[in-house]
């Protein structure tokens, strides 16, 4: 009965402790300790019309590039700390390189390297809105060419 | 042919101020009985009775017919002077006076002095236990004992169960009798 | 507990006609055999009188006709927007319903921050990624932004002189916006 009087005042506890953790500005966004970055390698080509239904939640963006056909190549996530470097398979004898630099205003400040082989075919650091995405595109792959959407989440 | 608690209530929700008025002609005694014996100042007891027939005037038309008239209105003045008693601040000794100013010019003379001795000691008596009782235990010695209210009623003017409404009786009886032995 | 004890705890509800009937008849053959406790009642009786004479008293010198002015005043009296506001808010944020209230409200605003990103346009509203450095090592780039979507891409072409291309064989190699 005495617990039941005082629920009211642990679910504002809870809730508060809750708040504090998860809400804007929680403990787990203001010092993120590492960073999941998820590659997603797609090829896109005009010899057909065809739109992979794996892709279904990058639908509009991959359709603004006007190309007739999309299909999911590999889709690849790894978490990674600050300051370190992950390397991330592509095809055609590529490798992407991912350096999470840093944290700021809910940004995450990604170093990119795309390599053929051992050469840098592009080296760009971009500043992605945490769970944001941007798109690397255009390397020349199987009659069509490579869109590469690089994704960041602060964890 | 006199007309129901029920009946007077629609017609005030009607707008009727007249049947709002016989209501309080029927009940504007035993409102301020209850509400003297839990503030124990004639004044302040008057002055809540009167708001709370204002209030339950403003509120006339919240109400459904759920439950009768008088719980309905003994709730509100039990509501609103358990307001007015967290707003007092006097002492016991004042209540003594007040009463025997009021007794006074009520001219309650009784007829054997001793006897008068004795009963204005045992209402000091009374006053100073009653105040000493939590607001919950005075309201259910005030309701049973002036309305003769069954527990079911007190419970729900109270908010309270049967059950709970017995067991705060049972300990406001055995604490007023302690207090006042010698009296009774 | 003994007999004694216990009936004493029951005469208050027998007396006010609460008791079931069983408990009721064992009561009153108590108090009849038993004079400690049949004064016990007389005691309890008379309390009971005491408060109630006292109450009656005062009440019965209550007129009508003053105390209903009073409550006509009331009725009658204009009432500045604040005092209804004040009487409502005391009659409605009654204490259990802030405690609920309170708690309700961080976990609405919980589940609204964290839907935010899962709404239907809105988790895109502030996609922009910003470059803050490009080398392409002499290759053609492309910056572009895509409005509906907002999303940042950064377009590669295939030879170094992309920019020689012509406007039909660009539309075959790269994104038009």
């Amino acid at each position: 009965m005495k617990l039941l009087k005082k629920l009211p005042s642990l679910v504002l506890l809870f809730s508060a402790l809750l708040f504090l953790a998860e809400g804007p500005g929680g403990t787990a966004e203001k010092n993120p300790q590492s960073v999941q970055v998820t590659i997603r390698t797609i090829l896109a080509g005009n010899k057909v019309d065809e739109f992979d239904a794996k892709l279904k939640g990058m639908e509009q963006q991959l359709k603004s590039l006007k190309y007739r056909s999309y299909r999911s190549l590999k889709d690849d996530s790894k978490v990674v700390p600050w300051q370190g470097t992950q390397s991330f398979d592509i095809p055609g004898g590529r490798t992407l390189t991912v350096t999470p630099q840093e944290f700021q205003d809910n940004r995450i400040a990604v170093k990119v390297r795309l390599t053929e082989g051992e050469k840098p075919v592009v080296d760009t650091t971009v500043k992605i809105p945490n769970k944001g995405n941007f798109i690397l595109g255009g390397p020349p792959h199987e009659g069509g060419v490579l869109v590469l959407s690089i994704s960041a989440a602060a964890q | 042919m006199e007309l129901s608690d029920s009946e007077l209530v629609k017609k005030s929700q009607a707008g009727e101020t007249s049947a709002f008025q016989e209501l309080v002609s029927r009940y504007h005694q035993k409102v301020f009985m209850v509400i003297l014996g839990l503030l124990r100042n004639r004044e302040d007891a008057l002055d809540v009775a009167q708001e709370t027939f204002f209030r339950a005037f403003r509120k006339i038309n919240s109400f459904q017919g759920g439950s009768s008239f008088y719980t309905w209105i003994y709730r509100i003045a039990v509501n609103m002077s358990i307001d007015a008693q967290r707003r007092q601040k006097r002492n016991p000794l004042d209540f003594r006076e007040s009463m025997d100013d009021v007794m006074e010019a009520q001219n309650q003379v009784a007829k054997d002095p001793f006897a008068d001795v004795h009963d204005k000691e045992l209402r000091e008596k009374l006053t100073v236990a009653i105040n000493d009782l939590t607001p919950d235990h005075k309201a259910v010695i005030v309701l049973r004992t002036i309305e003769g209210l069954s527990y079911k009623d007190i419970g729900e003017i109270l908010g309270c169960s049967e059950g709970t409404v017995m067991s705060r009786l049972h300990y406001a009886r055995k604490k007023l009798q302690d207090k006042l032995r010698a009296f009774l | 507990m003994n007999t004694c004890e216990t009936i004493r705890e029951s005469i208050g509800s027998w007396l006010d006609g609460e008791l079931s009937p069983s408990a009721s008849e064992a009561v009153r053959l108590h108090l009849a055999a038993c004079s400690d406790c049949s004064v016990a009642r007389q005691q309890l009786e008379k309390l009971q009188l005491v408060v109630k004479d006292e109450l009656v008293t005062q009440a019965a010198s209550i007129d009508f006709m003053p105390f209903w002015r009073g409550v006509q005043q009331r009725i009658n009296r204009k009432r500045a927007w604040h005092e209804d506001l004040f009487e409502w808010s005391r009659g409605f944020l009654t204490a259990p319903r802030i405690a609920w209230a309170v708690p309700a409200l961080i976990v609405v605003l919980l589940a609204l921050f964290s839907l935010d990103s899962y709404l239907p346009g809105r988790g895109v509203r502030d996609n922009f990624a910003s470059v803050e450095s490009i080398d392409a090592h002499g290759r053609s780039v492309a910056l572009l932004r895509e409005d509906q979507t907002k999303t940042t891409v950064i377009w590669l072409y295939q030879d170094q002189e992309g920019e020689n291309e012509t406007a039909e064989e660009a539309s075959k190699s790269g994104p038009t916006f």
